[in-house]
């Protein structure tokens, strides 16, 4: 079973990728920090991480520097708001494997970690 | 006058008075002095001459008297001759300066003193001195010769070979000659006293006519004019330096008049400056207000749009799994279905909006207007919202080269002849215009898109631009349309202009700045 953190400071949107996660065989775990989710990562495996971009605290491009320098393996996934271009190539290039833009339907969600879990 | 004498260093005509009246004093003093000096020079020769004369004049009376050797009729002719006031003294000595006559008894017998010694010595035979009695005298002294009359007289008491006989010396009073000379220095003195002020006063009086009062005049005139008064001029009395003063004040003073209306003529015209600038800058700050605000809407907007994404993603997704559990082709699935169209409606405003408020451009290239409009233009035509509108178009035949994002403009045009559709029903004509022209000193582009439509009524035209805002009924605009419009085209430095006439038309003018 492939195994997703999901690390975003909003409650609705960790709810509804666990519960467009769950149904497809997924096992879910999410936080809110960044602070969180790397203390998580430590102890736990994980297949792939969702990010948000933008996050009190810790935000998301600091998070994905210290996940990828600690991990560089990981796959992350960005989740982004419209018109954050800039941020997105940016995170890309920082290592991140793909970005989602909000509002996102499961459909997006889940066709965008297919393509990451795919490509080895 | 009186100002003349109590202030008299305040006046040029005191001071040339006191000035004349100077020279003329040591002018006059010297004068007299010398003529002073030469008239005693004068008299002491008269007097000189007066005493040789009676030197003579006794030698004469005593010659019989030596020549019958008759020595008492000497000495009374000696007596008698000093009787008269101005003989002081006359006595006879020989040689030695053994005094034989002497109108003074007392003398007879005695030796002469220095003082005749001496003056035997002088050439010139006489001498003035002061006496003890502190009058002048003149002391002369004559030679008696000796004669074949007297050498040959019966006495024989002097020898051939003696040349001279003895001396006569006469002490004569100078003291009428002073006395006259005194009063005749008085009266000098007086006389020169008399004509210095007599001339110092004409002239003052001349002066305060020709200098003084036409100076006052134009002093008048002067403090008019420096008090403000310009247009008096002072009265031109003579052809002399005065007048040639008065005359150049005056056209000073025309001078100093018409600079002075020129300088007011000035500032009206800077007054009037000042104020058109002003207005200017009033209206520049209201735009600039009006951006500013139009910003921070854009801001919050932006901020607003981000936070709505979330609550979307929970909406979107929570239908999406309902939609999976529920019967495909049944009415819940219709209903969740409109619940998701709607959630993604939400996300296309505010795509938009965020489009409208965004800071940093997508893209900037060389776009070229005529192309995206050429585009724009076909992909309408098409449409059936424009198969009832006539298409007039006037594209001056240029390369217009902007700098900016072609999807945005394009996205401009569009929804601006959407717009123009509208207005028209969807019936009538729309003009499509580009030129050149000149804005400030720097090449734009003009894109106009005049339709025939209903027109903007006043209330309206001021809220044209405002985010939200929108004449169209519930569902059917945006209200974003314009205020994105309206943000790009100000991003890339241009402006969009709107004129409308209610029941003609609406023309919008896109200016934006030419490239290169």
């Amino acid at each position: 079973m492939k195994r997703i953190l999901v690390i975003d400071d909003e409650r609705i949107i960790r709810v509804s990728c666990e519960r467009a996660l769950i149904p497809e065989g997924y096992g879910v775990r999410s936080v809110s920090t960044g602070e969180e989710g790397l203390a998580l990562i430590e102890k736990e495996p994980f297949d792939l991480i969702l990010l948000d971009i933008k996050m009190p605290d810790m935000d998301g491009i600091e998070a994905l520097k210290r996940i990828k320098e600690r991990w560089p393996e990981m796959k992350v996934i960005m989740i982004t708001g419209y018109g954050a271009v800039e941020t997105a190539v940016k995170s890309l290039r920082l290592g991140a494997f793909n970005y989602i833009e909000k509002p996102f339907s499961p459909d997006t969600l889940l066709t965008a970690i297919k393509e990451a879990l795919e490509v080895e | 006058m009186k100002r003349i004498l109590l202030h008299p260093e305040r006046s040029l005509a005191a001071k040339l008075i006191i000035a004349i009246g100077v020279l003329m004093l040591l002018g006059s003093f010297i004068f007299w002095y010398t003529l002073l000096w030469k008239q005693e020079r004068d008299l002491i020769a008269i007097a000189v001459r007066y005493g040789d004369s009676f030197i003579e004049f006794i030698r004469k009376s005593t010659h019989h008297g030596m020549l019958t050797f008759n020595r008492p009729l000497i000495q009374e002719t000696l007596e008698n001759v000093s009787i008269a006031e101005g003989v002081k003294r006359v006595r006879i000595f020989d040689h030695k300066g053994k005094v034989f006559f002497s109108s003074r008894r007392e003398d007879i017998g005695n030796f002469v003193d220095r003082a005749s010694i001496t003056l035997l010595a002088n050439p010139q035979k006489w001498n003035v001195y002061r006496s003890e009695e502190k009058d002048r005298r003149l002391m002369v002294i004559g030679e008696i010769p000796n004669e074949p009359s007297c050498y040959t007289a019966a006495c024989h008491i002097h020898p051939k070979e003696q040349k001279i006989l003895g001396f006569i010396e006469a002490d004569l009073s100078l003291a009428v000659l002073d006395k006259a000379q005194f009063r005749q220095g008085l009266a000098l003195i007086g006389y020169v006293f008399i004509f210095t002020i007599m001339t110092s006063l004409s002239l003052g009086i001349i002066l305060y006519k020709l200098v003084s009062k036409p100076v006052s005049h134009l002093v008048y005139g002067m403090e008019r004019v420096t008090s403000g008064d310009l247009d008096y001029s002072v009265p031109v009395k003579t052809e002399d330096e005065i007048g040639m003063l008065t005359a150049t004040f005056n056209s000073m003073v025309k001078e100093i008049r018409s600079a002075r209306e020129q300088q007011e003529r000035w500032t009206q015209m800077l007054e009037e400056e000042v104020a058109k600038k002003t207005e200017e800058i009033r209206k520049t700050q209201a735009g600039l207000i009006q951006t500013e605000k139009l910003a921070s809407l854009g801001r919050m907007a932006a901020g607003v749009a981000h936070e709505i994404n979330n609550p979307l993603t929970g909406i979107v997704t929570f239908a999406h799994l309902m939609l999976k559990r529920v019967p495909p082709q049944g009415e819940d699935a219709e209903d969740l279905k409109v619940i998701i169209e709607q959630a993604d409606r939400c996300s296309r405003i505010i795509k938009n909006l965020l489009t409208f408020a965004r800071a940093t451009p997508s893209e900037r290239a060389e776009v070229s207007i005529n192309d995206v409009l050429s585009k724009t233009i076909y992909m309408v035509k098409n449409q059936e919202k424009f198969h009832n509108i006539k298409f007039n178009i006037n594209m001056e035949e240029a390369r217009f080269i902007t700098q900016g994002d072609a999807t945005q403009f394009q996205q401009i045009f569009l929804n601006m002849l959407i717009n123009a559709a509208d207005a028209m029903n969807e019936r009538g004509t729309i003009t499509i215009a580009t030129r050149r022209i000149i804005v400030d000193d720097k090449p734009f582009v003009e894109i106009e898109i005049t339709d025939t439509g209903c027109g903007i009524p006043e209330e309206v035209m001021a809220r044209l631009f405002e985010p939200f805002f929108t004449t169209k009924p519930v569902g059917k605009g945006t209200g974003l349309g314009l205020a994105v419009s309206h943000g790009i085209v100000r991003h890339y430095g241009g402006q969009i202009l709107v004129k409308s006439t209610v029941g003609k038309g609406t023309s919008f003018f896109v200016r934006l700045p030419l490239m290169g």
